[in-house]
């Protein structure tokens, strides 16, 4: 008896879906098919380049013809060698200071355009907004000039501090935008509260409004750190001195220039700069999409 | 000709009648010239021109002009007869004294204005102002002194509390303290004794715990203060908080209340027209000192500063680092001195201009405020005082204040910058003209349109490869990372977790290093250009071959964007309801059928704009065309010197200007494709809702 | 405190008209007080002026014997209760109450000890330490109006509270306001666009029609007494009925020549004074009792019957197809398309000038 109740119910179909037919099934398997390819068209090269950072059997260029020897003497080399640290020191500091500039000044523009009705509202946003869909190498001549004037009156102005404002006055029309439409969202209702609650304008801001807006906050300053991380024009423009640079212009000196050239070394670079942003990224890939998705971070 | 009107309005549109009796018969006379008939008209004219003229003879004006005398001497009485009054007051508090003078002030006022107020409405406004000081002075005197006593109680407690013996107190607050701890180290291992059996989950178990914890921390410092020293601690704090904002809140608010008497009470001037203004065209600030408003006119005088010290001077060419100005525009250090550069000159006259259009918007501000001011007080709007323009600044400047920071940001890092490159394409900087250029007209568009030159020829060449180039890399990641959605949100497919992770590598690598690394790998002697020679059969140099460089780069920009695309388009998928395609199933519409009626369209309407700005971002991808193969291979022939065949226009861009230093050719051709791409990025946010509520 | 309004108007910057104007209300101490009104009449302008959210064009607001025209919000002594709760996301149910006293810098036992009573007296003592987004909509009712008790104020203001809460919920909810009213004692104004919230809570109903009041009372008087005809449509449910007519020798008939009826010996001096002119005739639908009488009869045929148990909804005609809504008992019989009799006494006759709309009788 029980063994009968048992054979029948494994016959049962379970699935709620309708059974496959034989065209589905074939389908079914070219889609397997193209995922698993597309995969590996992802993590061939991929894998490539963290397997040459550990290959201590290369000379100056990549190559993987002679036997593969595990060593960390292309990290020894990025660390000795070359000035990795203080790229990754510079970029940093870059990317922190162009984040924070970004969030100052968008947190008060998102929260005036949102909550404010003001004229030149509508048009001073979409006249930035056009002015700033030239790209950001229209300046390039000026740049340099402006610097000298700048430098001349505030010594302390380094073309570091001008590259943090250029990325920093780049985003604030898109991000204003996103930022306002955020603000758009938490109920008005909450300002004339905290008002009868005995907070000023301000109060509202700092006690009220950012601490809500904190999750779009969050991935406003993400979107501006990591801008600089991707960047490799304009600190190519800008930076002269190889002390200077930031990672992208500093790695590529690693694989371009004859008399720096070390490939490996590269691969090594790479890996490390690449690891933390993967991690962030695909920790936080839900919030850095929508960021996106809101107003299109310009890239 | 103008006539003075009949009633005066408030600032609420309330209707009063004048209480000036000279300027109410002008008002008649004008009002009966109005309708009068045209043989009256003359008759009538001529007697409103005596009247006019016999204005300052009026028994009513000499009444009016013997009041202003007496009110003026009882003013000045009063203003020293209350710094005496403030110093002799007993109180401590400066503000007390001072409140307290004013309130006698106030009586005193109220006494001697009360019999004019029929006399003028300024008079009236006196009487009503000292009587409400009079309601709420005492008020705010009170409050504080109720608060000084109560202060006063607080602190002889407290100085009682410190002598008494509290080691038992502290220990009874210890004793508490364990036990709460305790109870707090039970309650944690309940919950997770709870969350062991099943009962909650880890999630319900974080919040249970973090309440938890918040209650302890509550009932801790709320123990702290049951010992009294700590409880009047806290309670003198609060009481001296109040002291000190006490008065300020209560005598704003007065202020408000006078500014309501202020806006209800008109005002009677003798002008017709408004002419005080025309003051500020000669310094901004001048009218609002002729109209009373002296703070505001210190305002405007400090706007004056900068117009007179700054713009001004800066757009003649003091102050400058070199240049000389808006002159230096024009000139362009053409036969200046040999450190002279034109380029500074340049930039140095756009933020003169930029100061000078500052220097104006202040100039027509404090015009247009003073105008607006006067043509109010003929209406009988009195004038704000500074209160009342505080207050305005406060509540309607807010956003421009907050916003300023970003103003000047975008003024230097974006506006200087695009009119320089403006500027500059009109000129005729080469490498041949660095460090002195002049200005060349159209020249560089004729150039980039005939494709002349050294560095024009490569111009169309280069334009056919970047359109190509935009068009068939982004579409190309489009549609891969569109399939890739599609095939892996499909019901049966399993690990999409795994999918997912993967295909979000390329978008998580920094692009920079993929991009360089694969530049590596398809160098001469790369790993992948001896895979493909080896599967070719015959050495393959990717990087010496326009077409297969070409290739390579738009499958690489295929490979690199698809994540992006495929991540978006998987969250799109994911928000469309269920229930669409179980409806179209039950119409009959097979699996491809739903995908291209419902997902394709659904899709497609939302992340089209999206997908504009993937268009101009492959528009401007320097990054990728400059990392791979720095725009090679060359081919002088047909590109000159200065361009290689996979260069797009960015890149061609940057090679004139930053290395060939043909700058005012690439600001020409930065200018072309900017107003193109301000169109584009204009079709692409026209529709969003920002633009639109 | 009793609440004084005495001709307050508002006009909203850049525009011409005056929102609401002409505003004289008077309301007792430890009043509850319901404004009443269809959307976009004006009532929660009025209440955010009251508040000092808005600010005040012209007239007095006087709490008390002060006058708070230009007193910040903070300083008026009030507290509010939002539609949407208005409940801080970021902070706890406690931070959320004790948040306006923090802002006071009252001490942290006062705190402590005024948010656990409120919490105590409103049962929400266990959420104290959850955030808003992780409690049910009734309990951050409860919350909102913690928030608003802690204050301990001398006026609440309500802006239609109840509105984001579910029927069943909403019951329950404006019992238990009542009872929080008679408990506290503190004078409430409270707005709604819910005839019922208004009748069944407010002590006085302000009902407001386009910026002015169209009358003024206890909820039992404009039920009984409309002050014109804007009221007597507004409330009540089922609507009341209005019928056009004249005054024929002291007499009402209706235009159709349908319905003559006989005014009470009350009316009929005030009725006489507008002999032969155009009137409407107000009657609500339980005021027209089945069966016939001495006088005022008419006939109807029933059309659709509405059973709600206790009481039935007759959607009933007269000859000529004009309608009327009869309101009956639910134990008598009614067939839909069948012809019954009915009678009206006299007193629950209402008369209104049918030009100015205003109340004859």
């Amino acid at each position: 008896m029980f063994f009968f109740k048992r054979k029948k119910s494994s016959d049962l179909y379970l699935s709620d879906k309708p059974p496959l037919t034989g065209l589905g099934k074939i389908m079914l398997a070219l889609s397997y098919i193209v995922l698993t390819a597309w995969a590996l068209a992802i993590i061939w090269p991929l894998s490539q380049m963290v397997l040459s950072s550990f290959n201590g059997n290369q000379g100056k260029a990549i190559s993987m013809a002679g036997t593969y020897v595990f060593s960390w003497d292309n990290f020894r080399y990025l660390f000795e060698k070359t000035y990795f640290l203080s790229w990754v020191k510079n970029t940093i500091i870059i990317a922190l200071a162009s984040a924070l500039l970004t969030l100052l000044i968008v947190s008060f523009t998102g929260y005036a355009y949102s909550r404010y009705r003001f004229s030149g509202r509508k048009a001073s946003l979409m006249t930035i907004m056009l002015i700033q869909s030239i790209p950001t190498f229209a300046g390039i001549t000026a740049y340099y000039t402006m610097h000298n004037i700048f430098s001349s009156v505030l010594p302390f102005f380094s073309r570091q501090a001008l590259l943090v404002f250029i990325y920093a006055g780049g985003g604030i029309a898109a991000n204003t935008l996103i930022l306002k439409n955020y603000i758009d969202s938490v109920s008005t209702e909450l300002d004339d509260a905290a008002r009868i609650d005995g907070c000023s304008n301000m109060e509202i801001y700092r006690l009220i409004i950012m601490p809500i807006a904190r999750p779009m906050l969050a991935i406003i300053g993400l979107w501006s750190f990591i801008g600089p991380f991707m960047d490799y024009m304009l600190p190519k423009i800008l930076l002269t001195n190889p002390q200077s640079y930031t990672l992208a212009t500093g790695l590529f000196t690693l694989i371009n220039d004859v008399r720096t050239m070390n490939q490996p070394a590269f691969a090594a670079g790479g890996l490390l700069t690449a690891v933390p942003i993967i991690i962030l990224f695909i920790s936080l890939q839900g919030q850095l999409i929508s960021g996106l998705a809101q107003g299109s971070v310009k890239g | 000709m103008r006539y003075y009107p009949a009633q005066l309005t408030d600032d609420i549109g309330n209707l009063h009648p004048r209480k000036h009796q000279a300027l109410a018969e002008l008002a008649e006379l004008g009002a009966q010239l109005e309708t009068a008939s045209p043989e009256q008209k003359p008759t009538l004219k001529a007697r409103l021109a005596t009247q006019e003229r016999g204005l300052a003879q009026h028994p009513y004006t000499q009444k009016l002009e013997a009041f202003k005398r007496k009110a003026k001497t009882f003013e000045t009485e009063l203003k020293r007869k209350q710094a005496q009054w403030r110093q002799q007051s007993t109180h401590q508090d400066k503000r007390l004294a001072k409140l307290e003078a004013e309130l006698k002030a106030a009586e005193q006022s109220a006494a001697f204005y009360e019999a004019y107020q029929e006399l003028s409405y300024d008079a009236e406004l006196a009487y009503l102002i000292s009587q409400r000081k009079q309601v709420h002075l005492p008020a705010i005197i009170q409050q504080q002194l109720d608060l000084e006593k109560l202060l006063a109680e607080k602190e002889a407690l407290k100085a009682q509390a410190e002598q008494q013996d509290k080691t038992k107190l502290q220990a009874e607050i210890a004793v508490y303290k364990k036990q709460r701890q305790e109870t707090y180290q039970a309650k944690l291992s309940e919950l997770k004794a709870k969350k062991r059996e099943g009962q909650i989950s880890s999630k319900a178990l974080a919040a249970e715990c973090k309440m938890a914890k918040l209650a302890l921390k509550e009932d801790l410092a709320l123990k702290e203060l049951q010992d009294p020293v700590k409880g009047l601690e806290e309670q003198i704090r609060a009481i001296k908080h109040h002291l000190k904002r006490g008065i300020p809140e209560k005598y704003r608010v007065m202020e408000a209340d006078i500014s309501d008497l202020r806006r209800r009470t008109p005002v009677e001037v003798t002008r017709k027209s408004p002419r005080n203004f025309l003051w500020n065209f000669i310094l901004p600030g001048l009218a609002q000192l002729a109209n009373k408003q002296y703070i505001k006119a210190l305002c405007f005088f400090l706007g004056s500063l900068f117009i007179a010290f700054a713009a001004i001077p800066y757009a003649l060419g003091y102050g400058n680092y070199q240049g000389q100005g808006v002159a230096g525009l024009l000139s362009l250090a053409q036969g200046g001195r040999r450190v002279d550069r034109s380029i500074i000159f340049m930039i140095e006259g756009i933020i003169a201009i930029f100061l000078l259009i500052l220097a104006l918007a202040i100039y027509y501000f404090a015009i247009r405020d003073a105008y607006r001011v006067e043509k109010k007080q003929i209406q009988g709007i009195r004038p704000h005082n500074w209160f009342e323009s505080k207050e305005l600044l406060e509540s309607r400047g807010f956003p421009y204040i907050v916003s300023s920071p970003a103003l000047l940001v975008i003024i230097f890092i974006v506006l200087v910058p695009v009119v320089t490159t403006i500027l500059l394409s009109f000129t005729n900087m080469d490498p041949k003209n660095q460090s002195k250029f002049a200005w060349a007209g159209l020249a560089n568009y004729k150039v980039i349109a005939l494709g002349q030159g050294v560095a024009g020829q490569a111009f169309w060449h280069i334009l056919t490869w970047t359109v190509i180039w935009t068009l068939a890399a982004t579409s190309l990641a489009i549609l891969i990372g569109f399939i890739l959605a599609l095939l892996v949100n499909q019901d049966r497919i399993r690990g999409k977790k795994l999918w997912r992770t993967i295909y979000l590598l390329p978008w998580a690598v920094p692009a920079f290093i993929t991009i360089m690394f694969f530049s590596v790998m398809l160098a001469p002697n790369g790993m992948l250009t001896e895979l493909i020679s080896g599967l070719a059969g015959q050495v393959v140099n990717v990087k010496n071959d326009t077409t297969l460089t070409r290739i390579s780069l738009i499958l690489l920009q295929g490979w690199l964007g698809s994540s992006y695309i495929f991540l978006l388009c998987t969250g799109i998928l994911q928000s469309i309801p269920q229930d669409l395609y179980e409806a179209a199933e039950i119409d009959g519409a097979g699996a491809w059928k739903r995908v291209r009626h419902i997902t394709i369209p659904l899709m497609l309407y939302q992340i089209a704009p999206l997908l504009v700005t993937q268009y101009t971002f492959n528009f401007n991808n320097y990054s990728i065309i400059a990392l791979f193969n720095n725009g090679g291979p060359f081919v002088p022939s047909k590109y000159g010197n200065l361009a290689g065949s996979s260069d797009i226009l960015i890149s061609y861009i940057f090679k004139l200007t930053i290395e060939n230093q043909y700058q005012a050719l690439g600001a020409a051709i930065t200018l072309i494709i900017s107003l193109v791409l301000m169109f584009v990025s204009f079709l692409g946010f026209r529709k969003t809702k920002a633009f639109n509520d | 405190m009793d609440v004084r309004l005495k001709n307050i108007g508002k006009k909203y910057e850049g525009r011409e008209e005056f929102t609401i104007r002409h505003i004289n209300l008077e309301i007792k101490s430890q009043d509850f007080c319901a404004i009443l009104g269809p959307s976009g009449c004006g009532k929660s302008t009025l209440l955010r002026m009251i508040a000092g959210l808005n600010s005040i064009t012209e007239g007095e607001l006087i709490f008390g014997d002060k006058l708070m025209n230009k007193v910040a919000a903070k300083d008026r002594d009030i507290a509010m209760v939002f539609q949407s709760y208005a409940l801080y996301p970021h902070m706890t149910v406690y931070d959320n109450m004790a948040f306006s006293l923090k802002m006071r810098k009252e001490s942290k036992e006062v705190i402590h000890q005024r948010v656990v009573e409120a919490a105590k007296l409103l049962q929400i003592e266990e959420y104290l330490y959850s955030r808003p987004s992780d409690i049910s909509g009734g309990q951050r009712q409860r919350v909102a109006l913690g928030r608003a008790m802690v204050r301990k104020p001398s006026v609440f203001l309500m802006d239609e509270p109840l509105s984001n809460l579910d029927a069943k919920l909403r019951e329950h909810m404006r019992v238990e306001l009542v009872r929080l009213h008679k408990r506290l004692g503190t004078t409430t104004i409270y707005v709604t666009h819910d005839q019922t919230e208004a009748m069944t809570m407010a002590d006085k109903i302000v009902l407001l029609n386009k910026g002015i009041i169209q009358q003024a009372g206890a909820p039992s008087e404009l039920y009984h007494h409309p002050a014109n005809v804007f009221v007597a449509s507004f409330i009540g449910s089922p609507a009341m009925n209005l019928i056009p007519g004249r005054i024929v020798q002291g007499q009402y008939v209706s235009d159709n020549q349908l319905i003559t009826l006989q005014p009470s010996p009350a009316d009929s001096p005030k009725l006489q004074e507008h002999e032969g002119e155009q009137v409407l005739l107000g009657v609500r639908g339980e005021r027209l009792n089945p069966g016939l009488s001495e006088a005022n009869n008419l006939q109807l045929t029933v059309d659709v019957v509405e059973m709600l148990g206790k009481e039935q909804i007759l959607y009933c005609e007269l000859a000529d197809h004009t309608e009327l809504v009869v309101s009956a008992p639910g134990h008598l019989e009614f067939k839909s398309g069948q012809g019954y009799d009915f009678h009206i006494q006299a007193n629950a006759l209402h008369f209104f000038n049918q030009a100015t709309g205003e109340r004859i009788n």
